[in-house]
C-alpha cells in the first residue's frame, strides 16, 4: 500500500481524536475552572475529569501506530 | 496507612470540665464528637452556664482589643519578649488584662494615629509639591494682591481654549481686573494661574467645575501661601515628618518590647479558653456529670487516660467503645507513611481522602507514579536537572508542606529519569550518543523500538490494572461486600480471559489454549452480571472493554515519550542548522528549556491520571474525613 497513504490515515487517527480531546477537555476545563473558584478543594477531581477525554487521543494514537507499523509491514 | 481510631466516651463530674478540657486541649489527639449529631448518647447538649457564658464574653472582647493593639505594636525579637506570667485564676487573669489594656491601650492608639497621620501626609505633600514646582515658573510675573484670590489650574494641552473662555468672563464680571498666566508644563499639560477678586469667587468656581477644569486644590495650612513659599512649607515640613515619623515608630517599638510578647500569650490563652468554651456546646451532660464523646488514635488511647489521670484525677472515666461495621466507616481519617512516602499524601488529598476502613494507596503510589514518570521522562540531563531543581525549590520553599512535597516528587521521578535515560541512551534527547551514551535498553528515537516500547507499556498497565482488580477484590472479601466483590472478579476473569485471546490470536500461545480463555471469559462475565442483575448482563461486557481502554490508556507513557524525545531533536538539530556556535547553543538552549518545563509538568498530570481513573478506579473508596484533633490551632510566634 501507498506509504503516504498509510501516513494520511495515520496523521487522520491521531488529529480526529486531539481535536475530539480538545473540544471536551475546553468544555470541561471552563466548568471545571468555575468550579474551582468556588471550591478549591475540588481541584483532584477537576484534574481527573479534565484527564478523562484523553483516552481518545491515546486511542487515537494507537490506532495510527497499528496503521503505521502492522498494514506498511504488510504492504 | 489509616491510623486505627478508637471511639472514647469521657465521664466526669462538671466541676471536673474545665481541667478535663485544657488536658485534652494540650494533648491534641481526640477528635471531639458532635453530641447533637451522634445518635449514640440519648442525653441533651451541654449549655453553658451564666459564669461561663460571662467568662466568653469577655474573652472575646479582650481578645478583639488585643489584636487590634497587637496588630499595631511592631513585631519584637522572641529573646526579648515578656510573657505573661498566667494568674491563678481565670476570675484573676481576664481583671489583670482589662486594666492593663485601659492603662496602655490609649497611649498606643494615639501614637499610633499620629503615625498613620504623619503617613498619610507624607505621602501627599510630595504630590502637591509636583504640582507647584510645575507652576513655579508661572509666579514671577504675579504680585501679592489683597483682596484677590489665585486658583491653579492643570489642563489637558487638548483643551487649552477653555483659558479664553474664562478670560472673557471674567473680563465680564471683573471689567479687566483680573490676571491669567499660563505655561507648558510638560508635553501634555498646560498649567495657569489665575487671580481674581474674592467677590467674585464663586462664579468663577462654578465656572470651573461646569468645564471639568481641574484645580490644584492646596491642603488648608497651605492656604494663602504664594507658590515659592508653599513649597519652601512642604520641604520643611516633610523633613519634620520623617523626625516626628521615627520618634512615633521608636515610642511603639518600645512599647511592644514592653506588652508585645506579654499579649501576645496572653492572646494564645484567651483562644484557648474560647476554644474550650466553645466545644462545650458539642459535649452532652446529666445534672452533675458531663459526657464528652470522641476519636482518638488507638495508639495514643493510653496517654490520653494518663494524662487525665495526672492532671484530674481517677474520677474522670475514659471508657472504650465498641463499634459497629457502620460507626468504623464514620471514623475520621488520619494518614501515617514512612518518609519517602509521605509527599504523595499530598495527591491523595487533592482527590479525596480514602474512606475509613479502606485501603490507603499512597504507598503504591510512591512506587508507581515517579515509575510512570521516569518512563515518561526517560533523559539522564533532565533527570538530573530536575533533581537539582527539586532541591533548591525545597530549600527556597521550606516553609510551605505543597511545595516540599512537589519538590520530593520530582525528585524521585528525576532518579527514575536518569536510570530509563541510560536504558534509552538519551541525554538532551540523541545529544547522548554524539558523546558516546549508547542506549542499555534500546533507544526511543528509532521506530523500530516503537513495538517494543508500546508492548512495554501495555505490560504495565496490564500488571497496573490487575493489581488494582486484585486489591479490590480483597478489600470486597474484607468488608464482605459481595456485589463489589464478584464486580472485581469477574473484570478479572474477563482480563486475563482476553490477554490469553489475543496472546492465542497471535500464536504467543498454543491453540489449545482457547478453551480455558473462553471458559474464564465466560466467567468473568456471568460473575459481572451476577453482580449487578439484571443490568450486568449488558452492562458486564462494556465494563469488560472499558478495563481494556483502562490498560490501552497506558500506552500514553509511550506517547508522551516520545513526543520529548522528538521536541529535544528538534532542538538539536535546529542548533545544529545554525551555523554559529553560540546561537546554536541558544536555541538548543532555549528547546531544552521548554522541554524541560513540558517533561515536568505533562508527566507528573499524566501519572496522576494513570493512578485517579485507571488504578484507583479498581478499588478505591473515598469519602474519608480529615482528623481534626481539639487543640491548639493557628497560634503564632511574637
Amino acid at each position: 500500500m501507498d506509504v503516504g497513504l498509510l501516513a494520511i490515515g495515520a496523521g487522520i487517527a491521531v488529529g480526529i481524536t486531539a481535536l475530539g480531546t480538545g473540544y471536551a477537555q475546553g468544555k470541561i476545563g471552563s466548568a471545571g475552572a468555575g468550579a474551582l473558584a468556588e471550591k478549591p478543594e475540588l481541584a483532584g477531581r477537576i484534574i481527573l475529569l479534565v484527564a478523562i477525554p484523553e483516552t481518545m487521543v491515546i486511542l487515537g494514537f494507537a490506532v495510527a501506530a497499528m496503521i503505521l507499523l502492522i498494514l506498511s509491514g504488510q504492504g | 496507612m489509616l491510623v486505627p481510631m478508637a471511639k472514647v466516651r469521657i465521664l466526669g463530674h462538671k466541676a471536673q470540665l474545665d481541667e478535663t478540657l485544657a488536658a485534652l486541649q494540650d494533648l491534641e489527639v481526640l477528635q471531639i464528637e458532635n453530641a447533637a449529631e451522634s445518635s449514640s448518647v440519648p442525653l441533651p447538649a451541654m449549655t453553658l452556664d451564666a459564669g461561663r457564658l460571662g467568662h466568653r464574653e469577655s474573652a472575646r472582647f479582650l481578645l478583639a482589643r488585643l489584636d487590634a493593639l497587637l496588630g499595631i505594636l511592631p513585631p519584637v525579637e522572641a529573646s526579648t519578649a515578656v510573657r505573661f506570667e498566667v494568674p491563678s485564676t481565670e476570675e484573676v487573669f481576664l481583671a489583670t488584662l482589662q486594666s492593663e489594656l485601659d492603662a496602655a491601650a490609649p497611649n498606643i492608639q494615639q501614637i499610633a494615629q499620629t503615625r498613620d497621620a504623619l503617613n498619610r501626609e507624607q505621602i501627599s505633600l510630595p504630590r502637591y509639591q509636583a504640582t507647584l514646582a510645575k507652576l513655579l515658573p508661572l509666579t514671577p510675573e504675579l504680585a501679592d494682591f489683597e483682596g484677590y484670590e489665585t486658583v491653579a489650574l492643570l489642563l489637558d494641552r487638548r483643551y487649552g481654549q477653555v483659558l479664553e473662555l474664562l478670560d472673557q468672563v471674567l473680563k465680564g464680571l471683573t471689567q479687566q481686573d483680573h490676571v491669567i498666566v499660563s505655561a507648558a508644563v510638560d508635553s501634555e499639560t498646560i498649567g495657569a494661574l489665575t487671580v481674581f477678586p474674592r467677590a467674585i469667587s464663586d462664579e468663577v468656581h462654578d465656572l470651573l467645575g461646569r468645564e471639568r477644569v481641574t484645580q490644584v486644590r492646596m491642603p488648608p495650612e497651605l492656604t494663602g501661601m504664594s507658590i515659592g513659599q508653599a513649597l519652601t512649607h512642604i520641604e520643611q515640613r516633610l523633613v519634620k515628618i520623617r523626625q516626628e515619623l521615627a520618634a512615633a515608630n521608636l515610642a511603639l517599638a518600645e512599647l511592644s518590647a514592653r506588652w508585645r510578647g506579654r499579649w501576645m500569650t496572653a492572646a494564645e490563652r484567651l483562644r484557648a479558653r474560647l476554644a474550650q468554651l466553645e466545644i462545650i456546646s458539642q459535649l452532652s451532660e446529666t445534672r452533675y456529670t458531663f459526657v464528652l464523646t470522641g476519636w482518638v488514635p488507638e495508639r495514643a488511647l493510653s496517654r490520653v487516660n494518663a494524662a487525665l489521670q495526672e492532671r484530674v484525677g481517677d474520677t474522670v472515666v475514659v471508657e472504650k467503645l465498641q463499634l459497629t461495621r457502620a460507626e468504623c466507616k464514620q471514623a475520621p481519617v488520619l494518614l501515617e507513611n514512612p518518609g519517602p512516602a509521605r509527599p504523595f499524601e499530598l495527591f491523595i488529598r487533592i482527590l479525596a481522602l480514602p474512606q475509613s476502613g479502606t485501603l490507603d494507596p499512597t504507598r503504591l503510589m510512591a512506587l508507581f507514579m515517579p515509575l510512570f514518570f521516569g518512563m515518561m521522562l526517560g533523559d539522564v540531563a533532565y533527570g538530573g536537572l530536575l533533581i537539582g531543581v527539586s532541591y533548591v525549590a525545597e530549600h527556597r520553599f521550606r516553609h510551605s508542606p505543597t511545595v516540599r512535597d512537589l519538590s520530593r516528587f520530582l525528585a524521585l521521578g528525576g532518579g527514575w529519569a536518569i536510570v530509563f535515560g541510560f536504558l534509552y541512551g538519551e541525554f538532551l534527547g540523541t545529544l547522548g550518543h554524539a558523546v558516546g551514551l549508547h542506549p542499555l535498553w534500546k533507544g526511543r528515537e528509532d521506530p523500530e523500538t516503537l513495538p517494543s516500547l508500546l508492548v512495554m507499556t501495555i505490560a504495565l498497565g496490564a500488571a497496573h490494572v490487575v493489581l488494582g482488580l486484585l486489591l479490590g477484590v480483597w478489600q470486597a472479601w474484607r468488608q464482605k461486600a459481595r456485589h463489589e466483590l464478584w464486580e472485581r472478579a469477574g473484570l478479572l476473569f474477563g482480563l486475563v480471559a482476553i490477554f490469553l485471546l489475543v496472546a492465542v490470536a497471535t500464536s504467543r500461545l498454543p491453540r489449545g489454549m482457547m478453551t480455558p480463555a473462553l471458559a474464564a471469559l465466560v466467567i468473568g462475565l456471568v460473575l459481572l452480571a451476577r453482580a449487578q442483575w439484571p443490568t450486568g448482563l449488558l452492562m458486564g461486557p462494556v465494563e469488560m472493554l472499558s478495563t481494556v481502554g483502562n490498560v490501552l490508556s497506558y500506552l500514553r507513557i509511550a506517547a508522551i515519550g516520545l513526543s520529548s524525545v522528538y521536541l529535544a531533536q528538534v532542538g538539536n538539530r535546529m542548533a545544529g542548522l545554525m551555523g554559529n556556535l553560540w546561537l546554536g547553543i541558544i536555541v538548543a538552549g532555549l528547546f531544552h528549556a521548554l522541554n524541560l518545563a513540558l517533561g515536568a509538568f505533562s508527566p507528573t498530570i499524566h501519572s496522576l491520571r494513570l493512578h485517579y481513573v485507571e488504578f484507583f478506579g479498581k478499588f478505591y473508596q473515598d469519602g474519608g474525613v480529615p482528623f481534626s484533633p481539639f487543640g491548639h490551632h493557628g497560634q503564632s510566634a511574637p
